[in-house]
């Protein structure tokens, strides 16, 4: 009698330096079953499910293969244990044909030369469970988004996996792509394949899953049956309860008309944006990912050429000519990846403090000028630990972020464009970077917030527009964001579900 | 985020970092004093003001040229392999234009060294094209270019006017018994490390090199920086050029063959990391003089010139080695 159980993790825990990924995780994974992993950006899924394929050999805790206790440090020793895992980006080699790639590790050969006609056999073999008619001779990079992640789950199944993890496999798929993707892994079900499936579009796992595990900010918050589930009730899990928070108090109306964009287009990434910015006014977009809101704030501060449009802060034109030269207008931009566009990580925090003012002024600030400036950021920003000299990576994210947002709030802009600025930090910092955001507001400036973290964006923001392809879509005011904050999510969701 | 464990990836990233601090900072010193202590020991004549002078002068042009290349290192474009064909170039022009006098010469010679680095500098800066591939083959069409307009001949100054003479002379100036050259290096590097530390530019070419996206998208014009450190690259590499033409009494074209590799190698020993933004040019002139010293060392043991190839190349292979080596073990520091 085979335990019914087929993986049991206990208390396992994963830190990198300065944040817990996941904290104490007890998860049990039925033999059979599509269990679903949901929670939102930063919840911990995929750093869970890069432990059980054996990306870390740090983790704490203990994890039970088939009743036995099993210490999984490396990928080879993961498929040992029958585990096989499908990652979010796609890990094929364009270049090489399909049976290479699916092949891989265990190339069929004669002699020193490689077995072309038993490659192909057994490619097939493995192409056939995913039910994808292609030439195995044929090289990756000629296949479509949907039928390369087919290849990648052929290449799983070759190994004959008991348990088969996949991180967010739908996100690049049309509904048709999806729906032969379930369609896929209702059959690897009946063969007995236990599946894992890692997400945070609600109608797909209830689609999929006879269970659903939700992880938030590094633990789970529960597991619950699909069917005995509501939507809501799941949302509510995944985002926390928002009345938890503290409330940001904002002091003032916003003004007049400071900051107005018309008919703002690059072509293939948005067309005709138009829309204005009060003063002291935060306006939110929301979206999804590869809706066009990073491209727009790209554009807004003349890092990427535009196609057509123009700007104008309190009637005065603004030529987006280059970063600088809107930095020097007044706009400045908090880019969305800190690690790569945001901090220089190698460099000291003081030296990060300093180098959009001296970007901005094309001089640079004296040696005093620059520690004053550090000291001033510093504190307002409640910087821990506020060593001028400490190199960013040593700093925790939320501390990371924190520098980020005290560089920009250095050169004093009038419009602060933040993209995604809280992603990835603790409670804690996001709490004093939205009084600051907040307070810049209150002295009168215009911000534009970015966020896919709706919470922040339903907190924060005084209306709130809705972008999809490329397009301002809806706009919202204040009383309909607080009250339909969470609906707000579930249809963004469902818009592109059902509209894609 | 690395894959590595947390303790240990905080070990073996501060070794890391450790070699290259040692490295660029006073610990090149170190390794420069260690070289006297072995010279004093390998031979009796080796620290005479003479000899510590024979040290300095065969290095003081690959000191020209190192001083100008850690820019290029610094903005996270590896190296300018050019080097060769533009101090060739250089030497050859300001030797055919002396009849404009010396001034007019020097003034041209620069001019196609600079014309060299503008080329460069916008490939490389604004179309961004790979700075390896490109500069190697600026260096075969420059080389290809000297031998047709020459016919494959040597060109020699004209001594008629008296600007030969003050040419030949540029190079064997002398002042209180230190060479003109000499002092030259001094001020170069002392330029350039204000350049380095002290102006905006310095603080933006930093920022590129260790992290070019984020420069981006701080303000920095990052196509500019890149493009201003080839040309300050080739400025120093053509001062070399028209010295060694000065020095040779000729312009040819194999003038300048091995500093590209000799400058590399100072660069790197010097503590610049090929990855970009660490360096300084204290640690590059240390390097320079760790060359020199190599050398003369090696020649005082009796090794021909060859063997002493063998030997830099060998260290070269051993310092890259190195720091690559504790910088995987570390994963990068900025991941």
């Amino acid at each position: 009698m085979p335990e019914a159980y087929i993986l049991r993790l206990s208390a396992v825990t994963k830190s990198y330096p300065g944040t817990l990924a996941v904290d104490g995780v007890d998860l049990t994974i039925r033999r059979g079953e599509v269990h679903a992993l949901m929670g939102e950006n930063g919840a911990g899924k995929s750093t869970l499910m890069k432990i059980l394929a054996g990306s870390f050999d740090d983790y704490t805790g203990t994890i039970e293969i088939d009743g036995r206790v099993a210490r999984i440090s490396s990928p080879a020793q993961a498929k040992a244990h029958g585990i096989e895992m499908i990652h979010q980006e796609l890990s094929l080699a364009g270049p090489l044909s399909i049976a290479e790639n699916i092949l891989v590790g265990r190339l069929p050969r004669r002699g020193v030369f490689l077995d072309g006609n038993a490659m192909a056999v057994e490619a097939r073999r493995c192409l056939d469970q995913v039910g994808l008619d292609v030439n195995p001779r044929q090289a990756v990079e000629m296949l479509s988004q949907h039928e390369a992640q087919l290849v990648e789950i052929a290449r799983a199944l070759g190994n004959n996996p008991a348990v088969l993890v996949m991180d967010e496999p739908t996100s690049a798929l049309s509904r048709a792509e999806t729906n032969r993707l379930f369609a896929i892994i209702e059959r690897l079900k009946q063969r007995g394949v236990t599946i894992i499936y890692v997400s945070h579009h609600l109608p797909e796992v209830y689609q999929i899953a006879d269970r659903i595990t939700v992880l938030r900010d590094g633990r789970k918050i529960a597991t619950v049956a699909a069917e005995e589930v509501k939507p809501w009730s799941l949302v509510e899990m995944m985002i926390g309860q928002p009345a938890g928070q503290a409330r940001i108090e904002r002091r003032r109306e916003p003004g007049r008309k400071r900051f107005r964009v018309r008919n703002f287009t690059r072509s293939g990434f948005f067309h005709d944006i138009r829309f204005f910015i009060r003063a002291g006014e935060i306006l939110g977009i929301g979206g999804l990912a590869g809706a066009g809101r990073t491209e727009l704030a790209r554009c807004l501060s003349g890092v990427d050429p535009l196609d057509s449009g123009d700007m104008m802060l309190d009637g005065r034109y603004i030529e987006p000519t280059s970063m600088r030269a809107c930095m020097k207008q007044g706009i400045a931009y908090l880019t969305e990846d800190r690690k790569r566009q945001g901090l220089a990580l190698r460099l000291s925090a003081l030296t990060n403090t300093a180098n959009a003012v001296h970007a901005k002024r094309g001089q640079l600030l004296s040696r005093r000028e620059r520690r004053e400036l550090f000291s001033r950021q510093a504190a307002q920003l409640q910087l821990q630990p506020a060593q001028p000299q400490r190199q960013m990576v040593q700093f925790s994210g939320g501390n990371q972020q924190k520098v980020l947002l005290g560089k920009w709030l250095a050169t004093a802009p009038e419009v602060l464009i933040l993209d995604e600025p809280t992603r990835g930090v603790d409670v804690g910092a996001k709490q004093v970077i939205h009084e600051k955001i907040a307070q810049l507001a209150d002295r009168g400036k215009c911000v534009l917030l970015i966020s896919s973290d709706l919470p922040e964006l339903a907190t924060l923001s005084d209306r709130v527009m809705i972008m999809r392809k490329g397009r301002f879509i809806r706009e919202m005011s204040k009383t309909e964001l607080s009250e339909n904050a969470i609906l707000l999510a579930a249809n963004a969701d469902r818009e592109v579900r059902f509209h894609a | 985020m690395p894959d590595q464990g947390a303790s240990g990836t905080v070990i073996s990233r501060s070794d890391a970092l450790r070699v290259r601090r040692f490295l660029g900072g006073a610990g090149i010193y170190v390794v420069v004093l260690l070289l006297l202590l072995i010279g004093s020991l390998v031979s009796r004549d080796f620290l005479t003001s003479g000899n510590l002078l024979n040290i300095v002068r065969p290095v003081t042009l690959l000191g020209i040229v190192a001083v100008g290349l850690m820019f290029v290192t610094q903005s996270g474009h590896y190296v300018d392999l050019s080097i060769p064909a533009t101090m060739a170039l250089s030497g050859m022009v300001a030797v055919s234009t002396l009849g404009l006098g010396i001034a007019g010469s020097v003034v041209c010679g620069l001019g196609a060294g600079l014309l060299v680095g503008l080329i460069n500098g916008l490939l490389i800066g604004y179309l961004r094209l790979n700075p390896i591939i490109w500069t190697l083959a600026m260096n075969f069409m420059l080389d290809g270019l000297l031998r047709w307009s020459t016919g494959g001949n040597q060109v020699y100054p004209d001594y008629t006017t008296g600007a030969g003479d003050v040419f030949v002379q540029l190079s064997r100036f002398e002042t209180a018994g230190v060479p003109g050259i000499t002092l030259l290096l001094a001020g170069l590097a002392g330029v350039a490390h204000l350049l380095a530390r002290c102006t905006c530019f310095g603080d933006q070419l930093q920022l590129t090199g260790s992290a070019y996206e984020v420069a981006a998208t701080s303000g920095v014009a990052v196509r500019r920086v890149v493009m201003l450190s080839f040309l300050i690259s080739a400025f120093t590499t053509a001062t070399a050029g028209i010295l060694l033409a000065s020095l040779s009494k000729q312009g040819t074209f194999t003038n300048g063959q091995g500093y590209d590799f000799n400058a590399v190698t100072a660069v790197v020993i010097g503590g610049v990391a090929l990855t970009g933004g660490v360096g300084t040019v204290f640690g590059v002139v240390g390097g320079v003089l760790v060359m020199g010293l190599l050398g003369n060392i090696m020649t005082l043991a009796g090794w021909g010139s060859f063997d002493q190839m063998m030997a830099k190349g060998l260290l070269f292979v051993v310092v890259v080695a190195a720091m690559a080596c504790a910088t995987r073990r570390g994963g990068r520091e900025d991941e």
